[in-house]
């Protein structure tokens, strides 16, 4: 009798003990391009962009912003309003250079405009913890972190001026680029 | 959550700690009882070594083909009650866990006492006791592969890096607290079950990478607390006897 009532307490003593293998929420995983748009006639004004279509280069469907319009197919999913913008890197350990295509106003066929923005970067790899595994940090590079390039239509760039705030985008608290349009 | 379960452990262990004080008690109750009856034959106690291995270990190293490990023990009886113990082992695991996969080997030492609470009665030698040990471990971590962890999904789930970097050198120290019991089922021959609960004392850490595993303390979670127990078969080797001194009890009679 004592010893099952030993066995039972040995196996209440680690009931305790479930796998903790679940990557906190909270925990600073792989940070993402934090840019800020500004009025480029008053530099130290926040403004917004209209419309804001944002696709990679080599992905498929351009970045979902709106994740709760429904259904999947409605094309409002797809567009940014506002002036603080972030955008993903590829996260391949190998990778140097990210594409993006930006279409301001890319509901109004008229004042459509495209422009590339090619981050270049080398890459570090960072350990988090035994839930999350590893992040990639990136460091931007230091003669070319960000080209800018007009579309093949050549409607003139949108984009009139680019800060490097930072080359080194470690977390998403600071804001790394700034766009002047 | 994890805090609640580190804590829901401890509380846990504390109880099963406490049902060995109770176990002790009813036996010291008995045996009081029974030294009254015959205290006339005088009591001789055996002293000696006692080594054994870990079996449990030993067959893990058989059916779980990520896993090796053998652990010797030992222990020598101080006083009546008192026994310097010693664990020594080595160790070599790989886990998989969703985002890493290493492969941790090493050897370790824990050195320490036992204490026994048990009292028992003529001629017998069981043990029901709780211990302190000081673990050092010194051991290598190999990063088979890991995952890096991307919250945005845009460019698609993150293939598996297989990486395979080494990390050699590594060492940590801790304490562990001790219970179990040790049972003679044949003569000179002994089975024990003992459950560890560990601290972190010191932690050399390798860079960008973390000491996930550490041989004898176990698994490491985010507490510096880790958890182990052992199965163990010991044979004893009797080196001289002893007569326990019959409990002074003149006072008492002095009294009535």
């Amino acid at each position: 009798m004592k010893k099952i009532f030993l066995l039972v307490l040995f196996a209440v003593a680690f009931s305790g003990c479930e796998k903790d293998d679940i990557c906190d929420s909270t925990a600073s995983t792989t940070p993402q391009v934090v840019i800020e748009f500004y009025d480029n006639t008053q530099q130290s004004v926040l403004k917004n962009v209209v419309n804001l279509k944002v696709q990679a280069d080599g992905v498929s469907e351009p970045i979902v912003f709106n994740p709760t319009l429904a259904p999947i197919t409605n094309p409002e999913r797809f567009l940014f309003n506002g002036n603080k913008l972030l955008l993903p890197l590829e996260t391949d350990v190998t990778s140097t250079s990210t594409k993006y295509s930006l279409i301001l106003n890319s509901t109004l066929p008229a004042s459509t405009n495209e422009d590339f923005l090619e981050f270049n970067y080398t890459t570090n790899t960072v350990y988090i913890s035994r839930a999350c595994g590893y992040k990639i940090t990136y460091d931007l590079d230091e003669t070319n972190p960000v080209v800018k390039t007009d579309s093949a239509t050549l409607d003139g760039e949108w984009i009139q001026n680019i800060d490097i705030e930072t080359t080194n985008i470690d977390d998403e608290k600071t804001t790394h680029i700034k766009i002047y349009f | 959550m994890k805090k609640q379960h580190t804590l829901k452990f401890i509380f846990s262990f504390l109880l099963v700690l406490s049902s060995f004080i109770g176990q002790s008690q009813v036996e010291n109750s008995t045996a009081t009882t029974s030294t009254k009856t015959d205290t006339i034959v005088p009591k001789t106690e055996r002293y000696g070594l006692r080594f054994g291995v870990d079996l449990f270990k030993l067959t893990r190293s058989f059916y779980e083909k990520d896993y090796r490990g053998l652990e010797l023990v030992g222990d020598y009886r101080l006083t009546r009650k008192h026994y310097i113990a010693v664990e020594l082992g080595n160790e070599n695991k790989t886990v998989d866990d969703d985002r890493i996969n290493f492969t941790t080997q090493g050897t370790y030492l824990k050195a320490g006492f036992d204490y026994n609470a048990y009292e028992n009665w003529l001629g017998m030698q069981n043990m029901i006791y709780v211990g302190l040990r000081y673990g050092l471990s010194s051991f290598s971590q190999e990063r088979n592969s890991y995952r890096i962890y991307n919250s945005n999904p845009y460019f698609g789930e993150e293939p598996i890096v297989v990486d395979g970097e080494k990390f050699s050198g590594l060492s940590a120290q801790w304490i562990e607290v001790v219970a179990g019991v040790k049972v003679e089922v044949f003569s000179n021959l002994y089975v024990g079950f003992s459950l560890r609960l560990n601290r972190i004392v010191s932690n050399n850490q390798p860079d960008n990478f973390e000491n996930l595993y550490i041989p004898g303390f176990n698994r490491t979670y985010n507490g510096d607390f880790g958890v182990g127990f052992n199965y163990t078969v010991s044979y004893f080797l009797p080196l001289y006897k002893s007569t326990v001194k019959a409990k002074v009890k003149p006072k008492k009679r002095n009294s009535f």
